[in-house]
């Protein structure tokens, strides 16, 4: 039951499971050492003792994270059938999320070394597993204030929108569902040279990026062989954020596009992305399990807001044209072979067409938010009732083709430095053959634990 | 007769005199509290009723009137976040999100009573006009009004110490006059390289009943900086200026 916050690849150095287990527990004392050694709160409220700001060339630090989640099953539903075709696990699943982020750096004149690894180590009713990615590693020189030139695995994090970003055409794509989440980077060369300017151009900046994919190299970037180059401008102009950028080379289909961003008021901020793929193909499946593939050319779009009231209530609001996405036809011929698959498999015990169907579903079709048109809402509260570091929060992710949505009321609680704890709770709505409706999960439950040193 | 018109006249002419003087003083309030371009380091302490504390550490660079940015050394939770403000723009850089994002004045990036305008304060000279000076001895009480609606406050009363020339208190309102929030300065020190101001500046508000927030300075010095540090692009770079 892995339903991983950030996207997998098969990248990850394995490492057998108890040496992963022995890495948690090192930790994990560590930890619990670090967090009851802290210091009595400090009598002297006034005091600033200089050491605090003393700065080294090195820096180690990152998160240990404890996850137990609270699967409630909807065993009509699709992508149930899909999984579970062989086996009973009852109506409730109960999955233990263990992970731990490094990362450190090491700084020499105008160079600086940066690297991340994320392990993760879950028990799930498949029993322990675990393994761990290079999230980034590269070399940053910044030979003046106006240049730096990196190299190595890196995330570039492009577009402007909250949960979804159509212009991010050197990133794996976000989970809108926890959005903040480090990502795995790409190998890439790139530079950033910026230049403040008078007048109504402030900033001008240009970020030139090689994408190399050759072997292993990028290998889940796209085609083999091809050597891609990408490239972003940016403009700050009459206090509007605009960014211009393009991905071209044979690995992927080429693609065009824009954001932008502003302030209307102190408190109201908009936002926009507009991306252009030329020949993107899509395979699709019919319910008879024929595929075949399509080619034309996709715009995908997005525009948003943030609003903060008077109460302190964040509002952000989204809307998500993904136009290389499934149409409800197309989702429902996949649900349906799914379904044709599973009542073959109970007639014959035959699971060809589950095997074909679980195939698919590793590829488009199990993308995040694979259809049209999204919106998104997320309502946060900024420390109700007087309850300081203590962050309610609403999330709508709403797929407006066929009406499904899931509903995630969440509880945010940082009061102790260093410690972040978060309940979240997860509702799943839809009628059948709809995108939300044929997930596995009816709702999900969990806790999360968050250390950071 | 001609002895009035003549004090007429002259206070007259005197008047705008009189009204550039004021801001001319709010000028002098800025550039005792810093220098036109510095670096410095913040500790800021959110405490709650019950006398608990959190505690966040910052290094800020600000070059003229209206380009301020500042770096999250620690808690660890929050290390490699960064601040920018450009006049009344600001963005904030999270480490895990990777991009710069647009954030408003308003909000706070640390809870507690500061919010991001208290933190990336530009000078009170470019965002206010001094309306109203009053004499009141030891010290002069001036009427501020925000230049412009994106300002955080719309006033602010400001209580100048006569001698020094530094802020003693400063009362935030709306433009109803509600009080939103009140600064006081304390515990003036001597940085060095000429400076000396109130080393320890805290915040009460009715809003938050019991809680303050308390932000205390350290090494402030004068430092020439390009205006590219002052960028989204250079914002995740903040550490290498420290």
């Amino acid at each position: 039951m892995h339903n991983k916050n950030s996207p997998r690849t098969t990248r990850g150095f394995l490492v057998s499971d108890s040496s992963i287990k022995h890495l948690f527990c090192s930790v994990l004392c560590f930890v619990v050492c670090n967090f009851s050694a802290q210091p009595a709160l400090s009598q002297d409220e006034f005091s600033f003792d200089l050491s605090e700001i003393e700065k080294k060339p090195y820096h180690l630090g990152g998160y240990a994270e404890f996850r137990p989640i609270l699967f409630g099953l909807d065993r009509d539903a699709s992508l149930y059938k899909l999984r579970f075709y062989a086996r009973d696990e009852g109506r409730v699943l109960d999955e233990y999320d263990f992970t731990l982020q490094l990362e450190g750096s090491y700084e020499k004149g105008v160079s600086r070394f940066f690297v991340r690894t994320n392990s993760d180590l879950e028990k799930t009713y498949k029993g322990w597993s675990g393994e761990t990615i290079l999230y980034e590693a590269y070399l940053s020189v910044k030979p003046s204030f106006s240049l730096t030139i990196d190299a190595g695995k890196k995330t570039l994090k492009w577009g402007k929108g909250y949960a979804w970003n159509p212009v991010a055409f050197v990133d794996r794509p976000k989970n809108p569902d926890d959005p903040a989440l480090n990502l795995e980077g790409f190998i890439v060369a790139s530079a950033d040279y910026t230049r403040s300017l008078g007048g109504p151009l402030k900033t001008f900046s240009f970020t030139p990026v090689l994408v190399p994919v050759y072997g292993e190299m990028n290998d889940d970037f796209g085609d083999d062989h091809k050597l891609n180059f990408a490239g972003k401008l940016y403009f700050l102009y009459y206090d509007t954020d605009i960014d211009l950028m393009f991905l071209t080379g044979d690995s992927k289909p080429p693609r065009y596009g824009f954001d932008f961003s502003r302030n209307i008021l102190t408190n109201f901020e908009i936002h926009g992305e507009f991306a252009y793929i030329k020949d993107y193909k899509k395979s699709v499946i019919d319910q008879d399990g024929r595929t075949f593939e399509t080619e034309s050319d996709v715009q995908s779009y997005l525009m948003g807001l943030r609003y903060l009231s008077a109460l302190d209530t964040t509002y952000v609001l989204e809307y998500y044209h993904n136009g290389a996405g499934f149409t409800e036809g197309q989702m429902k011929d996949y649900f349906s072979y799914i379904n044709n698959g599973y009542d073959l498999y109970l007639s014959t015990e035959n699971d060809t067409l589950l095997k074909k169907a679980s195939n698919l579903s590793e590829g488009k079709y199990s993308k995040m938010n694979p259809m049209k048109d999204y919106l998104y809402l997320r309502i946060s509260q900024k420390e109700p009732f007087d309850i300081l570091y203590f962050t309610p929060s609403m999330t709508w992710i709403f797929n407006v083709n066929d009406q499904s949505f899931s509903l995630s009321p969440e509880l945010l609680y940082a009061r102790i430095t260093n410690l972040e704890l978060r309940l979240k709770g997860t509702f799943i709505v839809g009628e059948r053959f709809s995108e939300y409706g044929e997930k596995q999960n009816n709702y999900k439950v969990e806790l999360r634990v968050r250390y950071y040193f | 007769m001609l002895k009035i018109v003549a004090i007429f006249m002259s206070l007259l002419f005197a008047a705008p005199a009189f009204a550039t003087a004021p801001n001319q003083l709010l000028e002098q309030v800025d550039r005792n509290l810093s220098p036109d371009s510095y670096e410095t380091y913040r500790k800021l302490i959110n405490i709650e009723p019950d006398g608990r504390k959190k505690e966040f550490i910052l290094f800020t660079v600000k070059k003229g009137r209206d380009k301020v940015a500042a770096l999250f050394i620690s808690p660890a939770s929050e290390k490699g976040r960064s601040t920018l403000r450009l006049e009344e723009n600001m963005w904030l850089y999270i480490p895990n999100v990777g991009k710069p994002i647009r954030i408003t004045s308003l909000q706070s990036v640390v809870g507690g009573v500061f919010n991001n305008s208290d933190i990336l304060r530009l000078d009170y000279a470019a965002e206010y006009n001094v309306v109203q000076m009053e004499d009141m001895g030891n010290e002069y009480v001036l009427h501020l009004k925000a230049k412009t609606k994106t300002v955080a406050y719309d006033k602010l009363k400001m209580w100048v110490d006569k001698n020094k020339i530094l802020p003693r208190k400063i009362d935030c309102l709306t433009e109803a006059s509600m009080l939103i929030k009140t600064i006081y300065f304390k515990k003036t020190e001597d940085f060095g390289g000429g400076i000396v101001r109130p080393s320890v500046v805290e915040t009460e508000s009715p809003l938050y009943k019991g809680y303050k927030s308390i932000m205390i300075f350290a090494k402030i010095k004068e430092r020439e900086l390009k205006d590219e540090v002052f960028t989204l692009t250079y914002m995740p770079n903040m550490e290498s200026l420290r």
